[in-house]
Order: structure tokens, then C-alpha cells, then sequence
């Protein structure tokens, strides 16, 4: 490779501005070397394509189309149910989880329990559903963990980014959003290294300024706090005491 | 999710399976891997359908999701198992049992677009052939116009020394 050749092949693919295009144009009246070189490069644009094009015709095409999912048309169902409802799938994992079947058994719960006061019970029933293999498969990259926290942020007032989210001994998976009754319900799902899910969830619910408590509620420990407007939880099967501080080091960030 | 996005993603899966399996073969260099790319490619393109634009690209929004599993997922695990990913070039061949002219020549390009780094596999297969320009390039794969001008020209000097 020549110290020209990426302005050639630029010429050669019509990429070169005008400028540039014209002063190499020049360059090449006068140097035989160099229109020597433009053609070296010109002749590999067709076996390039004409390649690719022949590996095209070995794609498995019936394998793969047989391994694609069947089409299922979405079905309507959070409008039925006043506690929880899918507000927005902002994770294909929600998805997977929950049209599945499991949406319409958590919305059933919560829609007996009235769905006015204890967003918690709802939660910690919706969080007995994920197992250690609900979150683990998820593993976004910085940008894409970026976007989904600012999306999720934009829904619940709140300003979310990888940084302020970050918990020790914690991985990040993905961020979705719920609906709880009319609130935005954000939820940050990681998972610890045995893939055992812990969720920060947060409920712009326009509550007044309140400090961290704590509960155990069967095998999960919750600890919750308002700031803002909005209720933030840590939810997961780990003891109280870790519970209580992960929301403290949030409580400071979020 | 939208329904409009559920149903352009769906309808936008199929014809891109053939383009979706060999962008997964230049960038693995390994067929099975290739096979698993593209179906874990769709699963995850139905999961999050929602995030769809309706209107624009399904074929280039799918490049990207193929791509983002392939670096975070697939890659980092062959790595670890230690597989896959050297003295892979001949995924990168063409049918052997139709070795009429046209076919050896495509088979020796591609050998040698398989010997390259995988930043200027890709590079190449996604401007010489799926039709990207530079600067959509430079976009989808998060580097400045002129490191793609440096992937293809190395990519192409490389070709060139076949003759």
C-alpha cells in the first residue's frame, strides 16, 4: 500500500470532494507512477463485487428462514389490567419475558390488588418471575446502554447515564419501561456475577422527599427512597443490609 | 412496541437473510458461527422492534444489531473458547463444485479479502457491496471517513498484489 492509495481508491469510488479531486486529477496528468498505481487499484472493484455476489448464492437461505419464529400479531393485552401495564418494550428481554404469557399472569395480579398504593407488592411479585437466566444473556455495549438509559430517563424525569448507575460486584443489562396505574415505572435490570437478577426501578409518582427504608418481603430485600417526584426501589435476592446500601450509593447519583 | 415497526421488521427479515448471513461470514470467517449470528440477529430485531424507526432502513437497522451481537457476544466467546477465529480464511470461498472460471476467481478473492483484518473485511463488504458510502460507513461503524479510506485502500492494495 502506497501513501496514495486511500486518495486514489477515494477517486476511483467517486468519494473525493472537489477540491481534492482536482489537485490528484492534476497529480495524475504528470506521474505515470501514479496513474500506474489508480489503475493497479481500479481493476479490483469488479472481482470485489462479483465475489461477494457469488458467496450471496451460498447463503443457507431455507435454513435460516426455517429457524426464523413464527409471526405473531402483538396482542393488546395491558389495557385490560389497572396495576401494572406494558407501557413501552424497550427491551427485547421484556418482550421475551412477558408476551410470552407472563404479562398476562403478573397483570392479573396487580390488577387484583387495586393498584393504588403498594407499588411494591407489585414489583416484588413481577421480580419473583426473573430467574438468573432472565437477565444474564444481555450484554450491551456502552452506546447502546447509554440509549436505553436515556430513554428510559426521558420517561421518568430523571437523568441516566452508565456512570450514574453503576454499581460495585453489579453488571448492567438492560433498561425498559413499565407503567404502574398512570406513573412512568423505569426499570434498570443487572444482574450479580451468578447471573441473579437485582433491578433498580424507579416511579416518577410525584411523591414527597422521603429516606431510605428498607423490608424483606420472602426471599427479596427491598429498599426505596424519594427524591424529586419520583420513588426509586432496589429490589433483589440479596440480604437487607446490601439492599439498603446500593440505594444509599444511587440515592446519591440518581 | 408499535404494530407499524412489528410488521416492517418482520416483513424486512426474510429478504435480508442472505445479505445478513454473509455480512456474518466475513466478519466470523466461520459458517456455523454465521448460521448462529443470523438467527440470533432476528430474535433480537423482533425483540425490539419498538426501537425501529418505521420508514427508514430495516436492512441496515438489522447490519447493526448483527454487528453489535457479534462484537459483544459471539466474538469475546469464540475468542474464549479458542475457536473460530484463525486459519479461517476458506469460510470465505465459493462453491467448490462449480469451479467454472468465474467461481476460481471468486474464490481467490475472497481468500484473500479473508486473510484481512476484520475492520477492512467489513469495510469492504459494506461499501463494495451492500452499497454504503463512505460516510454512511464511517457512521455505522463509529470511525472517521478517513479510516475507512484506510480500510479500503489497504483491502484493494491487497487485491491488487493477486495479479
Amino acid at each position: 500500500m502506497t501513501a496514495d492509495d486511500a486518495e486514489l481508491v477515494a477517486l476511483i469510488d467517486n468519494e473525493l470532494d472537489e477540491g481534492s479531486r482536482a489537485a490528484l486529477l492534476t497529480r495524475l496528468g504528470a506521474d505515470e507512477r501514479l496513474r500506474q498505481r489508480y489503475e493497479e487499484l481500479r481493476e479490483t472493484a469488479s472481482p470485489l463485487a462479483t465475489s461477494f455476489d457469488a458467496l450471496l448464492g451460498q447463503a443457507p437461505v431455507a435454513r435460516l428462514r426455517a429457524a426464523l419464529p413464527p409471526d405473531e400479531p402483538l396482542r393488546q393485552r395491558s389495557r385490560r389490567f389497572p396495576g401494572i401495564a406494558l407501557r413501552a418494550l424497550a427491551a427485547g428481554v421484556v418482550i421475551g419475558l412477558l408476551v410470552a404469557g407472563a404479562v398476562a399472569w403478573a397483570a392479573s395480579i396487580f390488577g387484583l390488588l387495586g393498584g393504588k398504593e403498594d407499588w411494591r407488592t407489585a414489583i416484588a411479585e413481577y421480580t419473583h418471575l426473573y430467574t438468573n437466566e432472565t437477565f444474564s444473556p444481555f450484554n450491551p455495549d456502552a452506546a447502546m446502554q447509554a440509549a436505553e438509559l436515556s430513554a428510559v430517563g426521558a420517561k421518568v424525569g430523571a437523568s441516566l447515564a452508565p456512570e450514574n448507575v453503576a454499581l460495585p460486584g453489579l453488571r448492567f443489562t438492560t433498561a425498559f419501561m413499565l407503567s404502574y396505574g398512570d406513573a412512568p415505572l423505569g426499570v434498570i435490570a443487572y444482574v450479580d456475577p451468578s447471573g441473579a437478577p437485582v433491578l433498580l426501578c424507579i416511579l416518577a409518582n410525584r411523591a414527597p422527599d422521603a429516606p431510605t427504608r428498607s423490608e424483606r418481603r420472602g426471599d427479596l430485600s427491598l429498599a426505596w427512597w424519594s427524591r424529586s417526584g419520583r420513588t426509586q426501589l432496589v429490589i433483589g435476592r440479596i440480604p437487607e443490609e446490601k439492599a439498603i446500601a446500593l440505594a444509599q450509593m444511587l440515592e446519591k447519583r440518581v | 412496541m408499535s404494530e407499524a415497526s412489528r410488521r416492517e421488521v418482520r416483513a424486512g427479515l426474510e429478504p435480508s437473510l442472505a445479505r445478513l448471513w454473509r455480512y456474518a461470514v466475513v466478519l466470523s470467517r466461520a459458517r456455523d458461527a454465521a448460521d448462529d449470528l443470523v438467527q440470533a440477529t432476528c430474535l433480537r430485531a423482533i425483540e425490539r422492534a419498538d426501537q425501529f424507526v418505521p420508514g427508514t432502513r430495516v436492512d441496515r437497522w438489522l447490519f447493526a444489531i448483527l454487528r453489535s451481537i457479534w462484537l459483544n457476544e459471539i466474538r469475546s466467546q469464540r475468542i474464549r473458547q479458542g475457536g473460530g477465529l484463525v486459519d479461517a480464511a476458506d469460510a470465505l470461498t465459493t462453491d467448490g463444485e462449480r469451479e467454472i472460471e468465474v467461481n476460481i476467481t471468486a474464490s481467490a478473492v475472497l481468500r484473500a479479502v479473508g486473510r484481512l483484518p476484520e475492520a477492512q473485511r467489513e469495510t469492504i463488504l459494506l461499501v463494495y457491496s451492500e452499497g454504503y458510502s463512505y460516510a454512511e460507513a464511517a457512521a455505522a461503524l463509529g470511525v472517521p471517513i478517513g479510516t475507512i479510506m484506510s480500510r479500503l485502500a489497504a483491502g484493494r492494495a491487497a487485491l491488487a498484489k493477486l495479479k
